[in-house]
């Protein structure tokens, strides 16, 4: 174990991919929630509550397929780089935030509901007020369960030259340097970690003080 | 004015009917006490009034104006609404709570939060213990206050009250209704009460209207539901006791026989107490009858004929 390379790496090699990788991890993350949010809002009307069970069966579907196959499948189409590593991680990102928007809004307990009806909220103050705000802590557990998900996720995209800190990861396995492997992976955890706590800073602004 | 005509409701993928062809008159500043047993769609009904659900057939009107012509949510800010499962938002004080239906009718702030004190004073707490507490803080009797005292916050004319007070012990449960009845002096609100509690209809009721199975099937004052019961079931859920109830209904003064001299020897009991309580007085003391007093004055005697008559006569109207 060379403890030179070691610090060049964590110190000197990987700090632009970092910032690569948190890209890798944003943008899909920001997609996710644009796309699952909406979706786990729709499936609990009780317009559209009858095909929540198809649509999960179909994104559960979408996470038992293993990462890379999803890069694989789309590689014919969007070729390499970027952009396919983006659309992949976003579709992993999907379920774990669609199922708990879903399970958040759902355990709003219906006494609760019709009694905000009942004092004349209209059907969005109801929503905003009462459904969103009650089932947030639930809902910002699927958003941090895909955050640190992706954060690990990611390190495929360097397969398909979407770069990121899987370029010093796979450089390590390639040249048998652990040393890249090893401070890649403490990168990455830490990566996780703080994205974590960001994400629960900002539920804590959000939230109404009991629930905090 | 609450009245509803030949309302029916049957819900979707249900076979029967929840509700069938019910036709109620409320009248303005009278509760009426909505009783019997569970399922027989004392919500469902309640729940029509304010159009969280639409009858299938059927209109209802308050005070002469057809519901289905109004905005539901604008409607049902001015109904007050107690639901049987209190529904307090748990993520919002006490204070907020009460001031939910102010704040969507946008009163100035300064205006609510004089309601607000004002309110929980009136249903009997102590504003500065609670007013910042969320629910989950509280005890079941003051989430039910709570729950009277936001539905009271606009001041709404008419009111519908799903078993209110029926999440708490029944000491705390008399507590209530004695104190909402003493409200119900100066506020003289239209209010439809659902209970399932016969004796909770009884005293809280002007009129008491009997459901079961969907369909109402006796409508009438206490008096007149313990004379004559329409029909077997009714007697059922008025009990065996409905001598004794007739009793609990109506005054000493109203059956004694005036007397303005003597003495309070013997037993005494107070003119405006009930009828019952002489009764138990009587029986306790092993006496056949009881002086009747206002304050310290003697004002008359009741004997045990005088109630005896009185309950074959109520009890026999039903024949005649
Ligand atoms: N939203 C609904 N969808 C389908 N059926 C319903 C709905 N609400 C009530 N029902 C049915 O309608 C019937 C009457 O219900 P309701 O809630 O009015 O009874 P209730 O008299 O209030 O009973 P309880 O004393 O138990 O509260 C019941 O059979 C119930 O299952
Ligand atoms: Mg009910």
């Amino acid at each position: 174990m060379d403890s030179q390379l070691f610090l060049d790496t964590l110190l000197q090699r990987s700090p632009p991919h970092i910032l690569e990788h948190a890209r890798l991890v944003l943008v899909p993350l920001g997609l996710a929630v644009l796309l699952a949010f909406p979706i786990g809002v729709f499936l609990t009307r009780p317009q559209y509550r009858r095909y929540a069970g198809r649509v999960m069966a179909v994104l559960n579907a979408g996470q038992t397929v293993p990462p890379l196959a999803v890069i694989a499948v789309f590689l014919p189409f969007l070729g390499l780089g970027f952009r396919p590593a983006v659309i992949a991680l976003t579709i992993y990102a999907l379920l774990p935030i669609a199922r708990n928007t879903i399970a958040g809004i759902s355990s709003v307990s219906e006494d609760v509901k019709e009694a905000a009806r009942g004092m004349g909220m209209t059907p969005w103050e109801v929503f905003t007020q009462v459904e969103l705000l009650l089932g947030l802590p639930v809902i910002m557990v699927g958003i941090k369960t895909s955050a640190v998900l992706t954060v690990g996720t990611a390190v495929l995209a360097a397969l398909v030259g979407g770069r990121g800190m899987g370029a010093v990861i796979f450089a390590g396995i390639n040249f048998f340097r652990p040393e890249l492997i090893l401070a890649g992976t403490l990168i990455i955890g830490l990566m996780a970690i703080i994205l974590e706590r960001l994400l629960t800073l900002a539920e804590w602004f959000i939230l109404p003080r009991h629930l905090r | 004015m609450i009245e509803l005509q030949e309302v029916s409701k049957t819900f979707p993928g249900a076979g029967a009917p929840a509700v069938k062809r019910v036709s109620l008159q409320v009248k303005s500043g009278e509760i009426c006490a909505l009783v019997g047993p569970s399922g027989c769609g004392k919500t469902t009904i309640l729940r029509m009034i304010n159009r969280l659900v639409e009858p299938s057939s059927g209109s209802v009107f308050i005070e002469g104006r057809d519901i289905m012509k109004a905005n539901p949510d604008h409607l049902r800010r001015g109904i007050g609404y107690v639901i049987q499962q209190i529904g307090l938002l748990p993520h919002r004080t006490v204070e907020e709570n009460v001031a939910l239906v102010p704040r969507l009718l946008k009163w100035p702030e300064g205006r609510i939060k004089e309601r607000i004190e004002e309110l929980l004073e009136k249903v009997g707490l102590d504003t500065e213990e609670v007013r910042k507490k969320y629910p989950y803080q509280l005890s079941g009797g003051q989430m039910q206050r709570i729950g009277v005292a936001r539905a009271l916050a606009v001041d709404p004319p008419v009111m519908l009250m799903d078993e209110p007070f029926g999440a708490v012990d029944p000491i705390v449960r008399l507590r209530l209704q004695d104190e909402f009845l003493k409200l119900q002096q100066s506020f003289k609100k239209t209010i439809c009460f659902v209970t399932h509690d016969m004796d909770e209809a009884m005293k809280m009721g002007d009129k008491i209207a009997i459901m079961n199975g969907g369909f109402l099937v006796q409508h009438g004052t206490p008096r007149e539901i313990l004379a004559q019961p329409a029909n077997s079931f009714v007697q059922d859920l008025v009990g065996e006791d409905r001598g004794v109830k007739l009793l609990d209904l109506v005054r000493v003064e109203t059956l004694m026989l005036p007397r303005e001299t003597g003495t309070a020897n013997g037993r005494s009991v107070q003119a405006l107490d009930s009828a019952k309580k002489a009764l138990e007085v009587m029986l306790e003391h092993n006496v056949d009858g009881v002086t009747v007093c206002r304050e310290k004055q003697v004002v008359g005697i009741l004997t045990w004929e005088t109630i005896k008559t009185y309950v074959h006569q109520a009890g026999s109207e039903a024949g005649g």
